[in-house]
């Protein structure tokens, strides 16, 4: 019975300490701990977020009905109840408010390149863009500029394969290692390839540069000239001489004019200019 | 076993055969699977296929451009040198072309009679010519040392390129200013 009323004695003690925090009874010491204000308890409501909406626009173009103009279509979407990036809106737009919108995505971290796409007028990839928590304005989501749309931000990069496929993205000798087993490369050798080999061919500068977008079809683009560059300064590659004779006309290579959106806008900051202008000067001297 | 397969074979080998049906299920040995034989149908083969792509492809709209890329130093400049490239030389020309025609039209175009029509002109007037041709030529002139410094491989990378683009736009205002104070 004493035991029950201690107890009873110590809990009216504590809800009274945590009812009236700033007020200490004069025959009771309160005690004040930060952590026993801080639990939760079960009075207590959860922190009720006010919806944060934030507008949408993206473009959209419905092969099934070819003959519509594509078009600008509005979402607003609740920010509190989405993911920071631009792929976590497009994804829980297509699952919540509309399926039939269209886009590609893989990896959500930045690595394979499928989600690139222009955001708010720059191409970046949508998973590692996160969202402007200004909700006053607009964010405006367009496929990759000039580029032939499939559907809603699927752009057609066929042409763009082709092209890297045309500056035979390999290893090329005339003759096999001098030991006959490994190519050896120093590691300053190796060092040149840093800023190179990370690229993940998602577009994004290829089709930043205005040059690219009039002279699609001859015009290689600095995603492409970038690799190409990769391969002449590789030190176990023995074709360089041929891969530069290629360029060697007035339009795989010469429709660059340092314009550098390329550069500016590249999602994994790499520097396809600073390659092109390399590869000039090489072949300048050569 | 050898029986489906090669009657299989000579399905698939004749194209123009627009139905083949198997009847006689019963003919067949006993315990052997049969295969229920679709014709190849037209809209299928890789012909067709890539005649369908080919359609679609052609009604493809272009994704827009220049309309909805972000206004940046790098391309903005880049098509300022173009234009100021294009304006100064046509200009240049117009003016030569000027000189010559001339004579033919009646204008004397010599020392004394382009002062006196400069004195003529009021200041604001004066200021305004000299400012209009200043500019161009001048933005023309520092973006130009800018690119051949690229070709150098120099100042190639993002932060260079913005320094230097201020640099120039800064260069600019400096040289019109002097240009049209003489």
């Amino acid at each position: 019975m004493s035991f029950t009323l201690s107890a009873l004695k110590t809990a009216s003690l504590s809800t009274r300490t945590r009812l009236m925090p700033a007020v200490g009874s004069p025959l009771i010491r309160s005690l004040q701990t930060s952590s026993s204000n801080n639990m939760a308890t079960a009075t207590d409501q959860p922190l009720k977020k006010e919806p944060k909406y934030k507008t949408i626009e993206i473009y959209r173009w419905n092969p099934d009905t070819p003959t519509e103009k594509p078009r600008l279509e509005t979402y607003k979407l609740d920010l509190n109840t989405c993911g920071p990036m631009v792929l976590d809106a497009l994804i829980k737009i297509k699952n919540e408010q509309d399926p039939t919108l269209t886009f590609r995505r893989s990896c959500r971290e930045g690595i394979c390149g499928s989600c690139a796409m222009n955001i708010e007028g720059g191409n970046t990839l949508a998973c590692i863009s996160k969202i402007d928590r200004d909700i006053t304005k607009p964010l405006k989501i367009y496929p990759l500029p000039h580029m032939n749309i499939v559907k809603d931000l699927v752009p057609d990069l066929t042409h763009f394969y082709n092209q890297y496929k045309s500056i035979e993205p390999y290893l090329k000798q005339k003759q096999g290692p001098t030991d006959g087993k490994e190519n050896l490369q120093s590691i300053e050798d190796r060092k040149k390839l840093d800023g190179l080999y990370e690229c993940i061919l998602c577009a994004c500068c290829s089709t930043s540069c205005p040059s690219y977008w009039w002279n699609q079809e001859e015009y290689l683009g600095p995603a492409v000239l970038m690799q190409a560059y990769r391969w002449m300064i590789d030190s176990r590659d023995q074709f360089g001489v041929e891969r530069r004779d290629k360029l060697q006309n007035k339009m795989s290579l010469y429709r660059c004019h340092t314009i550098m959106n390329c550069s500016k806008t590249c999602p994994k900051g790499l520097a396809p200019g600073t390659a092109i202008a390399e590869i000039k000067l090489m072949m300048a001297k050569e | 076993m050898l029986a489906t397969r090669s009657i299989l074979k000579t399905v698939a080998q004749n194209h123009t055969a627009s139905k083949v049906v198997f009847k006689n299920i019963a003919a067949a040995p006993m315990g052997v699977r049969h295969f229920n034989v679709s014709p190849i149908s037209k809209a299928q083969s890789p012909d067709a296929e890539s005649e369908l792509l080919r359609q679609q492809r052609k009604v493809r709209p272009v994704s827009p451009h220049l309309t909805i890329y972000q206004p940046q130093l790098t391309w903005y400049m880049s098509g300022l040198h173009r234009v100021t490239g294009a304006a100064v030389g046509g200009a240049f020309y117009l003016a030569a072309m000027g000189y010559l025609a001339a004579p033919s039209l009646g204008i004397t175009v010599d020392t004394a009679s382009m002062v006196s029509a400069a004195a003529a002109a009021p200041v604001a007037a004066k200021v305004l010519a000299k400012v209009t041709v200043a500019t161009p030529f001048v933005f023309h002139c520092l973006n130009g040392i800018r690119h051949l410094a690229w070709d150098a491989t120099k100042f190639l990378n993002i932060k260079d390129v913005y320094k230097t683009g201020y640099a120039v736009i800064g260069g600019t205002v400096v040289g019109t200013l002097y240009l049209a104070s003489l």
